[in-house]
């Protein structure tokens, strides 16, 4: 398993963003669905060992991230998006990935041919020496995916990858990300249904701090279907089921 | 014309993208490359905010302007003003909503601890450089006064205000928090060590005489020196405990 969670919990004053998930991820890609204030982002920050536990057992890549030598292993074969990305308006696009290769410690021969096919995957080519200040919302996006993907990652954390990008783009990111599951965990947190019925072969749906649902998109949508969901599409229907009953149940 | 079958022509594209795409650093990257030992850390200290041209820029001519004052006045200012801006300099140098890509850089496999104090460190060497010039052009502007120690004495307490701003900028996690701190320490320290002595009548020659002689007497009072380190000794292991790499249980 290359995420194992035990009882982790994390605490921000009173406030419980993350109440005791247990939570076991293979390589696969793992969608993290929620409404705001779940505690996705509180989640996927202590996967990308920002921000510690409160309580709980964590183990990453088969290490400790409690351990600073392990941490440091786990970050070289970690990428991650975050939900809000800061950029340095006058780099340009090669450059900033450039710069998350050098801090990820890809070793520096290799670091051009990266660059290279991580601004490529995500179709950024024609773009490549544009000053970050140029782009749109939706490039910046891709340029945050393509920092993410650079050191060719075991382990990858995307908070809303696709806020802000146009239709075709999102195809394209659910298909790299499908790709990209075959070797590597992919985790996945977001609130469109959409994106998960297309890329994840797994979902965990959030509430409350709490995992209240772990199964495939088709067993969501049987939710939906057998219980009281409302939405217009299957997966909004088990969605808003398994959240319905968590909520009357706490 | 076709590539044969066994080309790949994806890789070769990335091959020729990598080369084309290549950025070729610069004298003092490769400098800082060879002395820290790390690219990530050496691109990471070329992106620090208070090293950037314009910070300089406006550095330099705060101090110029001091010099220029204290040569047409006998108004110790370059020493009361160096250890303000190099504060200043130090707390804009690393941290939430000063680095622009803070959260993605503490994702990575080279430290923030060791990016924020590399960064600290080279602020405050680069600032204590430019004091320095600003020191010897105005000396001789106040006679009486020991050369050696008003050319380096400005240097200890400009060490207690960093390392004071730093201490409130790490605990606090803001960079305004921190050099509001270090400027208003430093300000009290030297108006209050100014009302002491124009209201004491201290026997023996004083290093600067006239009106000055009180301002300056934060920066010439010998006794004062030891206090400087051991704030600044506190204030290092506070900050040295606050950036530990968390255990993971807080």
């Amino acid at each position: 398993m290359n995420i194992e969670l035990s009882e982790i919990t994390r605490r921000f004053g009173r406030n419980v963003a993350v109440d005791g998930v247990t939570l076991d991820v293979g390589p696969g890609v793992l969608g993290l669905l929620g409404p705001n204030g779940a505690g996705k982002t509180s989640l996927l920050r202590m996967l990308a060992t920002i921000l510690p536990p409160s309580s709980g057992n964590l183990t990453l890549l088969d290490r400790d991230p409690t351990k600073p030598a392990d941490r440091r292993e786990i970050r070289r074969r970690l990428g991650y998006l975050p939900q809000h990305l800061g950029y340095y308006p006058s780099f340009t696009v090669v450059e900033f990935v450039e710069y998350f290769a050098l801090l990820k410690e890809v070793p520096p021969h290799l670091v051009p041919k990266a660059v290279a096919a991580a601004v490529e995957k995500v179709d950024l080519g024609p773009k490549a020496k544009a000053k970050l200040r140029t782009l749109s919302g939706g490039m910046l996006r891709r340029v945050g995916i393509a920092q993410a993907i650079v050191n060719e990652p075991q382990l990858l954390l995307f908070d809303e990858p696709t806020a802000g990008l146009d239709p075709e783009q999102r195809v394209a990111f659910r298909a790299l990300i499908r790709d990209l599951g075959q070797t590597a965990t992919v985790v996945v947190s977001t609130h469109l249904v959409e994106d998960v019925g297309a890329a994840c072969s797994e979902v965990a749906l959030m509430s409350d701090g709490k995992v209240v649902f772990r199964g495939t998109p088709e067993e969501l949508i049987a939710r939906g279907e057998a219980g009281q969901g409302v939405g217009d599409a299957p997966l909004e229907r088990g969605y808003s089921a398994i959240l319905g009953a968590a909520r009357s149940t706490s | 014309m076709t590539a044969p079958d066994d080309v790949n022509l994806d890789r070769v594209w990335t091959n020729v993208a990598a080369e084309v795409w290549r950025r070729r650093p610069g004298r003092a990257e490769r400098t800082a490359t060879r002395l820290l030992r790390s690219p990530g850390l050496a691109r990471a200290l070329l992106t620090t905010p208070s090293l950037l041209g314009p910070w300089l820029i406006g550095s330099t001519v705060v101090l110029a302007i001091g010099a220029l004052v204290q040569l047409g006045s006998d108004q110790p200012l370059v020493w009361l003003i160096a250890p303000a801006v190099a504060a200043v300099g130090i707390a804009y140098a690393y941290g939430p909503g000063i680095d622009p890509a803070w959260e993605l850089a503490c994702s990575c496999a080279v430290s923030d601890r060791l990016v924020l104090l590399t960064r600290a460190v080279v602020v405050f060497a680069v600032n204590a450089v430019l004091g320095m010039v600003a020191s010897l052009v105005t000396l001789g502007t106040t006679a009486g006064t020991h050369t050696a120690q008003l050319t380096f004495g400005w240097l200890i307490p400009m060490t207690a205000v960093c390392a004071l701003t730093l201490a409130v900028a790490v605990v606090v996690k803001s960079a305004a928090a921190g050099a509001g701190a270090g400027v208003a320490a430093w300000l009290v320290v030297v108006l209050g060590r100014s009302a002491l002595a124009s209201t004491a009548s201290t026997p023996g020659p004083s290093p600067v005489p006239s009106a000055s002689a009180g301002l300056a007497a934060a920066v010439t009072d010998p006794n004062l020196y030891l206090p400087y380190l051991a704030v600044a000794a506190c204030c290092a292991a506070v900050v040295y405990y606050i950036t530990r790499p968390q255990r993971g249980v807080q």
